[in-house]
Formats: C-alpha cells, sequence, structure tokens
C-alpha cells in the first residue's frame, strides 16, 4: 500500500512536469495547426540556462527558473519569427513540421558537442529536505514541482478566460480568418503563443533538471511523452492535455514499479496507438479534427 | 512546332534508357576508382541510404504521408533477416526474402493508421511506432541480445554462376555491386510504378484525398500499398546493413536515423525519385568529405534540413532544374523527373 502511495506521488511529480510541456504543445497547436519538434530542445536549453546561471554565476536555484523562463520565451520567440513565420505564408502542413525535426536535430547534437555525453549533476538545494507523512516521503523539490505546475495552470486559465489577450488567442485558435475580421492581428498573437509556450517548457526544463538526468537528451525523451499527451487528451484541447498528462506520469510511475523501466515507452505508446485506433479525437474532443 | 510535338514522346525513353545505362557504367566503374578499404565503405553505405532514401519519398514525396517510422522497418529488416540466419540457419537468400516480406508486412500494419490519421497525426504515430519498434529490439534480450548486440554476422553467400570463378561477398567491391545493383533496381521498380497509373493515384491522394476519392481512387488501398513497397525495400535495406557490418545493435535504428532519412529525402527533393538518391549520398559523404567536422555530422544534417525547407523546399532536383532551365530555356527539364 505504501509502495503504491508512493509510486502515486512519484507519478503525479512527473505528469505535472510533462504537462508543463505537453501545454506548449498544445497551446501552439491550438492557434497554429502545426507542432514544434524543437520544444524539446527549448525544455534541455531551459534546463542548461538554469545550471549555468546556479554554478557558473553563482545565482540561487528560484531565480535560476525565472532565467529558464525567459531564456525559453525568447528561444520560442526565435524559433516562431525564423521556422514558422516564414513558412506559414506557404501553406503547407508538413514543411514547417520537418524544418522544425532539422532545427531539433542541430540543437541537440550542437548541445552534444558542447556540454558532452556525461550527465550534468544539477543540485536543487529543495532535493535534500524531505517531507514524511504515512510512510511516504516527497522532496521539497517535488513539492515545489507541483505547486509552479498548479499555479501556471490557474495562472494560464485566467490569463485565457479574462483578459483581453486571451479572449483574442481563444478567437485565433477556434477561428483565425473571422478573429482577423475582428480587428485582431494574428501573426502578434500566435508570437505570444509562441513565448508563452516556450517560456512554459523553459521553465519546465529548469525543474526537471535536478529530478531527471541532465545530459543534451534530457528534453528529448520528455518530448515524446509530451507528443504521446496531447494526442491522448484531444490536440488543442488543455483540459485533455492536464488529464492525460498526469495519467502517463502515473503510468509511467507505476510501469517502473511493477513491470521494469524498459516498459515505460512501450506501454505509453501502445496506449498512444490504441487511442489513435479506437478514439483518435483523444479524451476531450473540443472539435472536430480535419486530420483524423 | 507539330513534327517538335510528335518528337517528344519518343525522346523520353531514350533518355531514360541512356540514364539508366550511366548509372549502370557509374555502378561498374566506382569500386574501380575507389580502391581502398575507407572509401569502398562509404560507397556502400551511400547505396544502402539511396535504398532508404527512394523508399520513403515513395511513400512521404508520392503518397504525400509523413512517415517518421521508416527506421523502425530498417532495424525490422536487418533484424528479421539475422535472426533467421544465426538462430534457424536459413539461406540467405530465403532470409532476404522473408525479412523484406516482413519489413513490408510492418508498413502495412502501420498504413492501417494512416487510413485514419493524417498530416501530424500520422506524423505522430509512426513516430510512436519507431519508439516502440526500438525499445522491443533493445528489451527483449532473449531474442535480440538487446544492448549487447548480435556479432559475427555472415556476409551473405559467395555467388557460384556456371562456368565463372565464384563471386565472394567479404570483398568489398563485390558486395558494394550486390547492393548498389539492388538499389539500382529498387528504383527501377519505383520508377516503374511512378509512371504507372498508380503514380498518378498517389500524387492525387497527395494533392488532395478528397477529390481523388470523388475521382474514384480508393485512398486508403493505395495508401497500404505505398506504405507496403517505401517499408519492403527499407527492409532490403536492413539486411544488406546486417550482412555489410556484421554487427547489430538496437542503437543503429533509433528515431534519429529516420530524421537521417528524411533529411536525405528532403535535401535531394521531395517528390522525384532522383533527388532523394543524390541527396542520399551528398549527405552520407558531406561528413567525410569535411574532415573536421566528422563528430557533428548530425548537426550538419539538421542545419541542412532546415536551411532547405526554408529556402528551397525542392531541394537539389528543384535547383538542378533551375540551373538547367537558366542554361537550355529552349528545352524541357523532362529528364530530370
Amino acid at each position: 500500500m505504501t509502495v503504491v502511495l508512493q509510486q502515486g506521488i512519484n507519478g503525479v511529480v512527473l505528469g505535472s512536469l510533462y504537462v508543463l510541456v505537453a501545454l506548449g504543445l498544445t497551446l501552439i497547436y491550438g492557434v497554429l495547426v502545426q507542432i514544434n519538434f524543437a520544444h524539446a530542445d527549448i525544455v534541455t536549453l531551459g534546463a542548461f540556462s538554469a545550471y549555468f546561471f546556479m554554478h557558473g554565476l553563482g545565482g540561487g536555484y528560484i531565480p535560476s527558473i525565472a532565467v529558464a523562463l525567459a531564456v525559453g520565451g525568447a528561444l520560442g520567440w526565435l524559433m516562431n519569427a525564423a521556422i514558422f513565420a516564414p513558412l506559414r505564408r506557404q501553406g503547407n502542413e508538413l514543411l514547417p513540421l520537418i524544418a522544425t525535426i532539422g532545427v531539433s536535430v542541430m540543437l541537440e547534437n550542437a548541445m552534444l558537442a558542447w556540454f558532452g555525453p556525461v550527465p550534468y549533476a544539477f543540485d536543487s538545494p529543495l532535493s535534500n529536505d524531505v517531507i514524511r507523512f504515512a510512510g511516504t516521503f516527497i522532496t521539497l523539490q517535488n513539492v515545489l514541482i507541483i505547486a509552479v505546475s498548479v499555479a501556471t495552470i490557474a495562472l494560464l486559465y485566467a490569463f485565457m478566460k479574462f483578459t483581453f489577450l486571451g479572449k483574442a488567442l481563444r478567437a485565433v485558435s477556434q477561428d483565425r480568418e473571422t478573429a482577423g475580421l475582428m480587428g485582431i492581428d494574428p501573426d502578434r498573437l500566435v508570437m505570444l503563443t509562441f513565448v508563452i509556450a516556450s517560456a512554459l517548457a523553459g521553465m519546465a526544463g529548469a525543474m526537471l533538471g535536478p529530478v531527471l538526468v541532465l545530459t543534451p537528451f534530457a528534453g528529448t525523451s520528455v518530448i515524446v511523452k509530451a507528443f504521446a499527451i496531447v494526442i491522448i487528451g484531444g490536440f488543442g484541447n488543455v483540459e485533455g492535455t492536464i488529464l492525460a498528462g498526469l495519467m502517463v506520469g502515473l503510468i509511467e510511475s507505476y510501469t517502473t514499479q511493477y513491470l521494469g523501466p524498459g516498459m515505460i515507452d512501450i506501454v505509453v505508446f501502445a496506449l498512444l496507438l490504441v487511442m489513435l485506433a479506437v478514439r483518435p479525437t483523444g479524451l476531450i474532443a473540443e472539435k472536430r479534427e480535419e486530420n483524423v | 512546332m507539330s513534327s517538335l510535338d510528335a518528337a517528344q514522346p519518343a525522346r523520353v525513353p531514350v533518355t531514360r534508357r541512356l540514364a539508366f545505362l550511366a548509372a549502370v557504367v557509374a555502378i561498374a566503374l566506382l569500386p574501380l576508382v575507389f580502391t581502398d578499404t575507407y572509401w569502398r565503405t562509404n560507397l556502400i553505405v551511400c547505396a544502402i541510404n539511396v535504398m532508404l532514401a527512394i523508399g520513403l519519398d515513395f511513400v512521404l514525396g508520392y503518397a504525400g504521408q509523413l512517415n517518421l517510422g521508416q527506421s523502425a522497418f530498417y532495424g525490422l529488416g536487418a533484424y528479421a533477416s539475422t535472426l533467421l540466419i544465426m538462430r534457424l540457419g536459413v539461406p540467405f537468400w530465403i532470409a532476404f526474402a522473408a525479412a523484406v516480406a516482413f519489413a513490408g508486412a510492418a508498413g502495412i500494419v502501420l498504413s492501417l493508421f494512416a487510413m485514419r490519421l493524417r498530416g501530424h497525426y500520422l506524423a505522430i504515430a509512426s513516430l510512436g511506432f519507431a519508439v516502440i519498434t526500438y525499445q522491443v529490439l533493445l528489451n527483449w534480450i532473449s531474442l535480440t541480445q538487446g544492448p549487447l548486440g548480435i556479432y559475427a554476422i555472415p556476409p551473405p553467400p559467395a555467388l557460384a554462376l556456371p562456368g565463372l570463378p565464384a563471386i565472394g561477398f567479404r570483398n568489398l567491391a563485390n558486395l558494394f555491386y550486390l547492393v548498389a545493383g539492388c538499389a539500382l533496381l529498387s528504383y527501377a521498380l519505383l520508377d516503374q510504378l511512378i509512371r504507372s497509373p498508380i503514380g498518378e493515384a498517389l500524387t492525387a491522394i497527395r494533392e488532395d484525398e478528397v477529390s481523388a476519392a470523388a475521382l474514384g481512387i480508393n485512398g486508403a488501398a493505395w495508401k497500404v500499398f505505398a506504405f507496403g513497397v517505401g517499408s519492403a525495400v527499407a527492409g532490403a535495406a536492413g539486411c544488406f546493413y546486417a550482412a555489410f557490418v556484421g554487427t547489430l545493435v538496437p542503437d543503429a535504428f533509433f528515431i534519429t536515423e529516420s530524421f537521417t532519412i528524411l533529411a536525405m529525402v528532403v535535401v535531394g527533393g521531395m517528390g522525384t525519385l532522383i533527388g532523394p538518391v543524390w541527396g542520399a549520398i551528398l549527405l552520407t559523404l558531406l561528413p567525410e568529405v569535411l574532415r573536421g567536422i566528422g563528430d557533428l555530422r548530425l548537426v550538419v544534417y539538421g542545419a541542412a534540413l532546415t536551411l532547405v525547407v526554408l529556402f528551397m523546399p525542392g531541394g537539389i532536383a528543384q535547383a538542378a532544374r533551375l540551373v538547367l532551365a537558366r542554361l537550355r530555356p529552349e528545352r524541357q527539364p523532362e529528364l530530370l523527373r
């Protein structure tokens, strides 16, 4: 029973990280109907910028999360300006996806050349403080991850629901042309979405650095699951993504416990393929997708 | 003017036959020019990559289905043939045929998803298929020996033609003739398919599936066909890879390999069959020529992929057509296709 509970906690922590990464993909898909493959590398670069801010410049851990957030946002702006904005005019569905695969391969291997394949010891001061209850334990780092994720989701929800920009963003994702006719500049909102989505990815990187292994491939191992999550949850659907993210986190921790870590990807992607075969619109189908 | 029009249809097959002959001559001469082991090894890798690239191009460039699972079919072909040969003692060519059929069947399984999904959904589904295949190869240790790998895989058996000395495939030049011959055969086969009404059906599906259906084209059936053919070619490449390298580890078939093959197709030019051939050769040899960047091989691939999509989405084939059109404005650039 204690093991079940403990793995449940671990699963929620992992799931919270996945949600932060997958939310960005879902937001971008919502307004642009495009996938950013290089989202993974924004996570990794966020983790490395936090690491170097702490261990190179002697900064604190909490400020380093803010640094990663800023770096992620800047990279998102750059991705949009360099890749998505020029290609949007061509109207081809697959070209931007292929271009971001190129960016991802390039960034990942450039990081491999600079940082090397040996994992970095990214120590968060919060990892050593442990809260115990009912035979289980949770580190302060994990409490922070869950708290930041919940706060981020709440802020994002409030932003989408109550601010003008948030409403404009939803309008663009529902019908871009009509939103344009209402005087909303879609280009600016797409840019804003990229900045928000990538800032979340950078922040997620700073928080997963101390939890997972920090190598140039840290983001990639998360992103393939994030892809599975956005599809299982229903592409472009925020609630579905949150639900599916927590689900995949729990599946991962219980699979590790009962089937062994080698089975994680097999179980997650088998679930993805079953979902695609049975219910390709995802857990929560918001609107009819034209791709399924 | 009318006499020129009449001459046109007769001339195209002649240039194609000449191009085919030129390819045969080039394949025959290459190992004679490059006699050292290093370059002959590179030539064989080029031939294997050409097979992978044209197989993917058939699915991506013609049928318009973004398949990120090519590494899985490549790996399935390699492991299927090797396990048949080493565990069950099946003769090489029977194992080869079985592995090609197996990879093709796996492609058909994936195409069952392609029947319902398009665009990004298919890209992610095929990526998931590649991830699962890699993890199965890595974790089914009793069958594949997982990360330890399979060693001492024999090369194809010597070919004994009556009246001629036996042709052994431990000789790299002979092995190159075998692999390049198969690559040329695959090219000719795909070329014929593309020029047949099947090619028209596939491009119709790529351009607009609904309109194609309105013309009586069964989109689902042709997607199954395209995936089957494209992955069978990748399976054949896998068999040769195993027999050539002599060692198999799952890492050779990680999803990065799918991206590498994608880069070859896109840099060469999606939707032309000759483009990916040049793309595969260029991206295989470029890191070897620029010796200093050996470690940055994949950085170059990624940069090439991005820059080509941004500035020349038709790849080398488009660039060549532009150059040719400028050099000879009076002649149709028909022979490039």
